[in-house]
C-alpha cells in the first residue's frame, strides 16, 4: 500500500509537469496532496504514531481539499490565465524527468545506506524536491510557480514523513499555519494587483 | 514574560487598523515598548525559558535580540515620516505597520528559538510578512519584486526545512523527539550516529540560509529587492531579518563543528570567498545608493559568517552588531537622500541647512566611513580580530601560508569597495550642485540612536560581554 501511494505521489508530480491548464495543475496538485495525506495516514497506522496520523487528515483537508478550492477560486476571481505552457518543451522534459530521478537515486545512495526503514522513499522524496524546482523554472506564469511552492512543501513533508517517522506535532503545526499563511499574502498580492 | 515580547506587536497589529493619520505616531511609542523585554532579558539568570523548551534564551540570543530591538525602533521612528519622503496611500502605510507587526512576532520567535523546527516557523512567519511589505511600494519593479521574493525566499526556506529535517533525521535515533532542540544536539554532537547525514542536512540548511542572505550564486536578487521596495524595508531586511537568518547559521555550525570543525570551515570558506570576490565587483559597478549598500551587507554577512566558522566568536559578534546598525541607518538615510525617489549621487550630501540638516550630514558621512572599516568603526576593530582567528585556525591546521595568502586577496578584494565607497563619499561632498533639502527631527533622532549604539559597542563593557559569549 504504501509502495503504491509513493508511486501515485511521483506519478501526480510527473503529470504536473505536464499539464499546460491551470485547473488542471490545480487538481494534479490536490491528488498529490491526497497521496501524500493517505501515506502518512497509513504509515501512521503501522508505526502506531498519533500525531501522524492527525498530521495525515489535516493533509486530506488543509493540502488536497482546502488550498486548491481557494486557489481555484482566487483564479477565478482574479481571472488568471488558464493556459500555461511550460517553457520546457515536452520532448526536453520527458528526457529530463528519468535523469533527475536516476541522478536523485544515485546523488541520495550514501544517505539511503544509514536509512533504517523506508530508505528509497528518502531518494524519492529528494527528486520530488527537485522535481517541484522543475515545476517553478518551467513556467512564467506565477499560478504554476505557487503550486511549484506548494509542491516543493509536500516534498518537505514526505521526506520529513519517511526519513524521521514524522516530525514533533507542533513542528507539523507550525508547517500547516505557515502555509496558510502563504496563501493569506498570495491572495494579498493579487488583490493589490487588481486594485493598482 | 512571553507576553512582554509580543505585546508591542500586538498593540501595532490592533492600532494598524485605525486611521493611520492619527496611529502613526503611536507606532514610534509602541515599539520603544520593545526595549523593556529585551533589556530586562540581560538581568535574568541563563539560560531562561520563555516558553518551555522551545524559546529559551542565552547570551548569544539576548545579545541578538537588543540589537534587533534597537533596529525596530529606529525604523519605526523614521517611517512616521515617511509620506513626506515618499508617494504611498494611507492604507499602505497602515499595512506596512500591519505586517511589521507579523514581522515581528516570527523574529522574536526565531531568534529565542531552542528548536530547529520553531526557528523555521519564525523564520518563515517573517520571511511571509516582507513580502506584502515590499508591495507597499506601488510600482511595477516592487511588484515583480515581490513575487520574486516569494518564490526565492520559499526556495531557500524550504532548503532549509530540509536540511533540517536531516538533521534530526540524523539525531533522532539517539535523542528521539529532543533531536529538535539545539541544546540537546549540542549536548550529544559526539554521539550523533550518521554525522555524514547530519553534514548534508548541515550544508542543505547553510545553503538555504545563504541564498536568503544574498551569497553566491544569488548576489543579485536581495539587491533588486531592497532597490524596489521603500528605504524602510530594505533597512528591516538588512539589520533585523538577516539577523534572524544568521543567528540560526550560528546555531546550526556550533552543532556541526563539534562533528568536524574543518568540514565546516571548509564549506563556509569556500563559499563567503565566492561571494566576497563576486560582491566585490558588482559594489565596484553599483550606481545607485540601494544598490551599494545591499551589496555590502551581502559581503558583511559573508565576513561574519567567516569569522564565526574561524572561531573567532568575538569579531563575528562585534561585526554583526555594527552592521546591524550601520547598514539601517544608511538605508534610512538613503531615503533621505534620494528624497521623492530622485537618486544623484553627486552632490547629495549637500544642501542640508539648520542642526538637524547639520547633524544628519554629519551622521551619514560618519557611517559612510565607517562601514568601510576606518578607525574608530567597530568594523576595523573586528576585522581586525577576524582576520586573527584565521591565522589562529591557520596554525592548528599547520595551513599558515595558505592562510596568509587567502587574506591577502581577501584584503585585495575588500580594498575594492573601499575605494567604491571613499569615491562615493567624495563625490556626495565635493561634486554637484547644492539644492535645499529637508530632513525631519524624527529621522534624525533614528540616526543619533545608531550612532550612540555603534558607540556603546566600542566600550570595555560590550567588548567584555562579546568575549563572555565565546
Amino acid at each position: 500500500m504504501t509502495s503504491f501511494l509513493i508511486g501515485a505521489f511521483l506519478a501526480t508530480l510527473i503529470s504536473a509537469l505536464f499539464t499546460s491548464r491551470l485547473y488542471g495543475l490545480i487538481l494534479w496538485y490536490s491528488l498529490n496532496s491526497l497521496s501524500l495525506a493517505l501515506l502518512a495516514i497509513s504509515i501512521g497506522f503501522k508505526i502506531d504514531d498519533n500525531t501522524m496520523i492527525i498530521s495525515g487528515f489535516l493533509t486530506l483537508i488543509v493540502k488536497s481539499a482546502v488550498i486548491p478550492y481557494i486557489l481555484k477560486k482566487v483564479s477565478i476571481k482574479f481571472g488568471l490565465a488558464r493556459q500555461i505552457t511550460p517553457n520546457v518543451p515536452v520532448y526536453y522534459s520527458i528526457m529530463l524527468i528519468p535523469a533527475l530521478l536516476v541522478f536523485t537515486f544515485y546523488l541520495a545512495e550514501p544517505i539511503t545506506n544509514m536509512m533504517s526503514s523506508n530508505a528509497n522513499y528518502v531518494a524519492i522524496s529528494i527528486s520530488a524536491l527537485f522535481l517541484s524546482l522543475l515545476l517553478i523554472i518551467e513556467h512564467k506564469n506565477i499560478a504554476a510557480k505557487i503550486i511549484g511552492f506548494l509542491t516543493i512543501e509536500n516534498s518537505l513533508f514526505l521526506l520529513g514523513t519517511t526519513a524521521t517517522n514524522g516530525m514533533p506535532m507542533l513542528v507539523e503545526l507550525g508547517i500547516f499555519f505557515d502555509l496558510l499563511m502563504a496563501i493569506v499574502i498570495i491572495n494579498l498580492l493579487f488583490k493589490s494587483e487588481e486594485l493598482s | 514574560m512571553i507576553f512582554l515580547l509580543m505585546l508591542p506587536a500586538l498593540i501595532m497589529l490592533v492600532f494598524s487598523f485605525w486611521d493611520i493619520s492619527k496611529s502613526k505616531y503611536l507606532f514610534p511609542i509602541t515599539s520603544l515598548l520593545i526595549l523593556i523585554p529585551s533589556i530586562r532579558l540581560f538581568f535574568l539568570p541563563k539560560p531562561y525559558s520563555v516558553w518551555g523548551d522551545y524559546l529559551v534564551v542565552d547570551k548569544l540570543s539576548e545579545y541578538i535580540m537588543l540589537v534587533s530591538s534597537i533596529v525596530a525602533i529606529c525604523v519605526t521612528l523614521a517611517v512616521s515620516t515617511l509620506d513626506l519622503h515618499v508617494k504611498i496611500s494611507k492604507s499602505e502605510n497602515a499595512k506596512f505597520y500591519r505586517f511589521f507587526a507579523i514581522f515581528w512576532i516570527g523574529l522574536t520567535a526565531s531568534i529565542l528559538a531552542n528548536n530547529m523546527g520553531v526557528y523555521w516557523i519564525g523564520l518563515e512567519t517573517a520571511t511571509l510578512s516582507t513580502v506584502y511589505m515590499i508591495k507597499t511600494n506601488q510600482t511595477l519593479a516592487a511588484k515583480k519584486e515581490a513575487w520574486n521574493y516569494m518564490i526565492v525566499g520559499a526556495i531557500a526556506i524550504s532548503l532549509i526545512l530540509f536540511g533540517i529535517i536531516l538533521i534530526y533525521a540524523s539525531a533522532k535515533p539517539i535523542l528521539g523527539e529532543n533531536a529538535m532542540s539545539f541544546s540537546a544536539l549540542l549536548q550529544n554532537a559526539k554521539h550523533i550516529k550518521s554525522p555524514f547525514l547530519f553534514e548534508i542536512g548541515f550544508a542543505i540548511t547553510t545553503l538555504g540560509m545563504f541564498i536568503k542572505m544574498g551569497f553566491f550564486p544569488m548576489n543579485l536578487w536581495l539587491a533588486n529587492i531592497e532597490r524596489a521596495s521603500f528605504y524602510p524595508i530594505a533597512a528591516l531586511f538588512s539589520g533585523i531579518l538577516e539577523s534572524a537568518v544568521i543567528v540560526g547559521f550560528f546555531r546550526f555550525s556550533k552543532i556541526a563543528s563539534i562533528i568536524n570543525h574543518q568540514h565546516v570551515f571548509i564549506f563556509v570558506f569556500t563559499y563567503t570567498a565566492l561571494t566576497i570576490f563576486i560582491v566585490s565587483f558588482l559594489i565596484y559597478r553599483a550606481k545607485d545608493f540601494m544598490r551599494l549598500f545591499s551589496l555590502s551587507g551581502v559581503e558583511h554577512m559573508a565576513i561574519i559568517a567567516l569569522f564565526w566558522a574561524s572561531g573567532g566568536i568575538f569579531p563575528a559578534l562585534l561585526h554583526f552588531g555594527a552592521h546591524a546598525f550601520l547598514k539601517p541607518a544608511l538605508f534610512l538615510s538613503t531615503g533621505i537622500l534620494e528624497s521623492k525617489g530622485k537618486y544623484r549621487i553627486a552632490g547629495a550630501l549637500k544642501g542640508y541647512s539648520g542642526v538637524s540638516g547639520k547633524v544628519f550630514y554629519f551622521l551619514t558621512g560618519l557611517f559612510l566611513l565607517a562601514i568601510v572599516s576606518i578607525p574608530p568603526s567597530p568594523m576595523f576593530f573586528s576585522e581586525l580580530y577576524g582576520f586573527g582567528a584565521m591565522i589562529d585556525i591557520a596554525k592548528v591546521n599547520k595551513h599558515l601560508l595558505l592562510m596568509i595568502g587567502a587574506i591577502i586577496i581577501l584584503l585585495g578584494l575588500l580594498s575594492i569597495i573601499f575605494y567604491k565607497f571613499v569615491e562615493i563619499y567624495q563625490s556626495m561632498k565635493y561634486e554637484g550642485e547644492e539644492k535645499q533639502k529637508v530632513v525631519y527631527g524624527n529621522e534624525v533622532f533614528a540616526l543619533v540612536i545608531f550612532a550612540l549604539s555603534l558607540l556603546f559597542l566600542l566600550t570595555p563593557w560590550s567588548f567584555e560581554f562579546l568575549r563572555s559569549i565565546s
